[in-house]
């Protein structure tokens, strides 16, 4: 199956992890996408769209996103009530946020997620595992760490700026200052864009090359 | 019987106009010019600003107070952002993807207005007076994947507006999301044109002695891509034409817009070096110089890879000029990250960059955030790299003086003292001739002198 236009795709159910964010499984069609892509979707007849990373993995026989809900959202919030049986309309797979074959097994990667910016992380190190990796993924509190029990032993480093009961307390920022990063790694840099810049700035800094870094802004 | 077409917005809805207007005349319709003796009126409308979806809106508007005094069909095709859909369908009796334009013969016939073309195109053998079913239609038009007739759309043999210069479609839609940009929700994915009809329509240009052949695209260099692997890649495609080119002794050049830096790879420009009828001219948008405001426009490249193909041009064509396109006071963008782009126009050495002051597109991704550069500074910026624009181009105009070039003469100037034509690189020429008969022709002119962004010279 080629990028699917307009494509009615039936809804599985939607699984709550906490009061705003939530994931939407649904069919998936035979989808053909490399993980770290995106959909565009919104309700079926519905005009308006969104993007959101794949969440599950190349092995699934479903497709997952994670949705954040977004105060006035136009789409999150329609998405948040949907019940199995009901329809999505979907674009995609579609974007250029994907690690390319030769580097699977030959690279060092750090990934680095804010929020529900983890979500195309999920995908790709579930699709992979025999991928050298770590996850860096700032949150605001301990139930925002998803489901990271996903992850092996040491891969997943939670960073947590509200309480203590993270791997460190902090921004992902104060993590990589205080754990600088060796060159070679493969950055990939998923969330909101104020993280992205920081972040962006400290690995320059620690001397990795912008062909190292990749970026994927969650507006 | 006649009609008028307004084209609204870029060089690919002036291209598409081109395959509109002989599916207009094959219902016996007959251009003018004048829009008040017209009894079908159609635009062809372009969302990438607001301006122009508001011209349609004006336009129209105009057009049904038309209808009180006569007998008018109205038409709607182009970019049409989806929420403005629902609109034209009840201000115009037709809307429809320009994918679909083999239908518009249908469309009206099925409008219920006895013209020619209605008697000419009964439908199911219906007496053509059946009303169109603008309901029926818009169910089925949101229904349809955007591009999903397009290759209909371009066995449509075009009326070219130029008899020495056309524009070929080779790829329709955009799957790169920047977010400054609705492309990919106006026209839709990116859907590559099968190369042999381009280079069937290649061939015929260059039999009728067409001098300027530019290759039409959103994304022009990431054609074949969506065929995996059933189509040949744009190297290939332009390995194609440079052969033709080679073959058939003529003198004739071929340009393509707009590449995407991303999917330009060191192949694109190895093959232009190596064919002569590819113009050594290359039009590459950077849209800025600063790697965090490209991260916020999700182009995918950061300013140090752009660089590495500009080194590549340069080292394989160095007699290549260099265009671009540029966003300024993109939002969020600061002075720091505006002086990355002030240097990036050094940088790269621009000989012409298309500079634009940042405004919301609506439909696009960043329509939803605050334009938060003032329009003062927005102004400010796009002076002071136009002037940085000016010192580039003026310093590679200079270096022209006393150089002969090939020149395409395109017409007379405003005032009719000069003809005026453009290098192979696209660089103006004002010839100190009057011969109109020369227009169309390629001839070889001597640079005397230059401005900012010109140059003058003599014919030999």
């Amino acid at each position: 199956m080629e990028v699917t236009i307009n494509t009615i795709f039936a809804v599985q159910g939607v699984r709550h992890l906490t009061d705003s964010s939530y994931i939407v499984r649904m069919d998936r069609k035979g989808m053909i996408f490399v993980p770290g892509q995106n959909l565009n979707l919104g309700l079926a007849g519905d005009p308006e769209k969104r993007d959101y990373s794949i969440y599950s993995r190349l092995q699934d026989n479903f497709l997952d996103i994670l949705v954040k809900e977004v105060d006035d959202g136009l789409v999150s919030k329609k998405l948040k009530k949907l019940k199995p049986g009901d329809s999505i309309e979907v674009d995609g797979p579609f974007g250029f946020f994907t690690i390319k074959d030769e580097d699977i097994s030959t690279k060092k990667f750090l990934f680095i997620a804010s929020g529900t910016g983890i979500g195309p992380f999920h995908s790709i190190a579930g699709s992979y595992p025999e991928l050298n990796y770590k996850l860096i993924h700032g949150v605001r509190n301990r139930k925002e760490t998803y489901e990271k029990d996903h992850y092996p032993a040491g891969r997943y480093i939670s960073c947590i700026s509200k309480d203590k009961k993270g791997d460190f307390r902090g921004r992902v920022t104060d993590y990589l200052r205080q754990n600088p990063v060796d060159p070679d790694t493969l950055c990939y840099l998923c969330g909101n864009v104020n993280m992205i810049y920081d972040a962006f700035d400290i690995l320059k800094e620690q001397g990795v090359p912008s062909g190292n870094l990749h970026a994927e802004v969650y507006f | 019987m006649k009609y008028h077409v307004l084209t609204l917005g870029c060089q690919m809805n002036m291209s598409d106009t081109e395959r509109t207007k002989p599916v207009i005349e094959r219902m016996g319709y007959e251009w003018t010019d004048n829009e008040d003796e017209a009894s079908l009126l159609g635009i062809l409308a372009c969302s990438v600003r607001q301006k122009a979806i508001d011209k349609v809106y004006s336009r129209i508007s105009k057009w049904n107070k038309l209808k009180n005094k006569k007998n008018l069909l109205t038409f709607a095709t182009g970019c049409i952002l989806p929420s403005d859909k629902d609109r034209f369908l009840k201000l115009f009796d037709i809307v429809f993807p320009m994918s679909e334009l083999n239908e518009l013969p249908e469309m009206i016939s099925q409008y219920g207005i006895v013209t020619p073309a209605s008697l000419k195109f009964p439908q199911n053998g219906g007496n053509g007076h059946e009303k169109f079913n603008v309901k029926e239609f818009n169910e089925k038009a949101a229904l349809l994947k955007l591009n999903e007739h397009i290759p209909d759309f371009w066995h449509i043999s075009p009326s070219y507006k130029s008899p020495f210069e056309a524009f070929v479609p080779i790829q329709n839609g955009c799957d790169k999301f920047c977010t400054f940009c609705a492309v990919p929700f106006t026209r839709g994915r990116e859907v590559s044109r099968p190369s042999e009809e381009i280079i069937n329509e290649i061939q015929s240009l260059i039999e009728r002695d067409y001098k300027s052949i530019t290759l039409l695209g959103q994304n022009v260099n990431s054609y074949g891509l969506d065929k995996k692997g059933e189509e040949i890649s744009f190297p290939g495609l332009l390995r194609k034409i440079g052969e033709l080119g080679k073959n058939s002794g003529k003198e004739f050049w071929v340009y393509f817009t707009s590449p995407h830096p991303r999917d330009m790879s060191d192949e694109v420009i190895e093959v232009i070096a190596a064919y002569p009828h590819l113009a050594k001219q290359i039009h590459l948008p950077i849209q800025s110089g600063d790697d965090k405001v490209l991260i916020r426009m999700n182009r995918k490249y950061s300013v140090e890879k752009y660089g590495e193909i500009v080194k590549t041009i340069r080292r394989l064509i160095p007699e290549a000029t260099l265009f671009t396109d540029i966003i300024v006071g993109f939002t969020g963008e600061t002075d720091e990250q505006f002086e990355n782009t002030r240097k990036a126009m050094y940088d790269f050495n621009y000989n012409m960059a298309y500079i634009a002051q940042y405004s919301q597109r609506p439909g696009a991704v960043s329509s939803r955030w605050i334009d938060d550069v003032r329009h003062e500074v927005k102004k400010e910026r796009f002076h002071r790299l136009t002037r940085d624009l000016e010192k580039t181009s003026a310093a590679h105009n200079k270096l022209m003086i006393g150089k002969t070039y090939r020149v395409l003469v395109r017409g007379l100037e405003r005032k009719g003292d000069f003809l005026s034509g453009l290098t192979e690189g696209r660089i103006n020429v004002r010839i100190s001739s009057t011969d109109i008969s020369l227009v169309g022709k390629i001839v070889g002119v001597k640079i005397t002198s230059s401005t900012d962004f010109s140059v003058a010279g003599e014919m030999i």
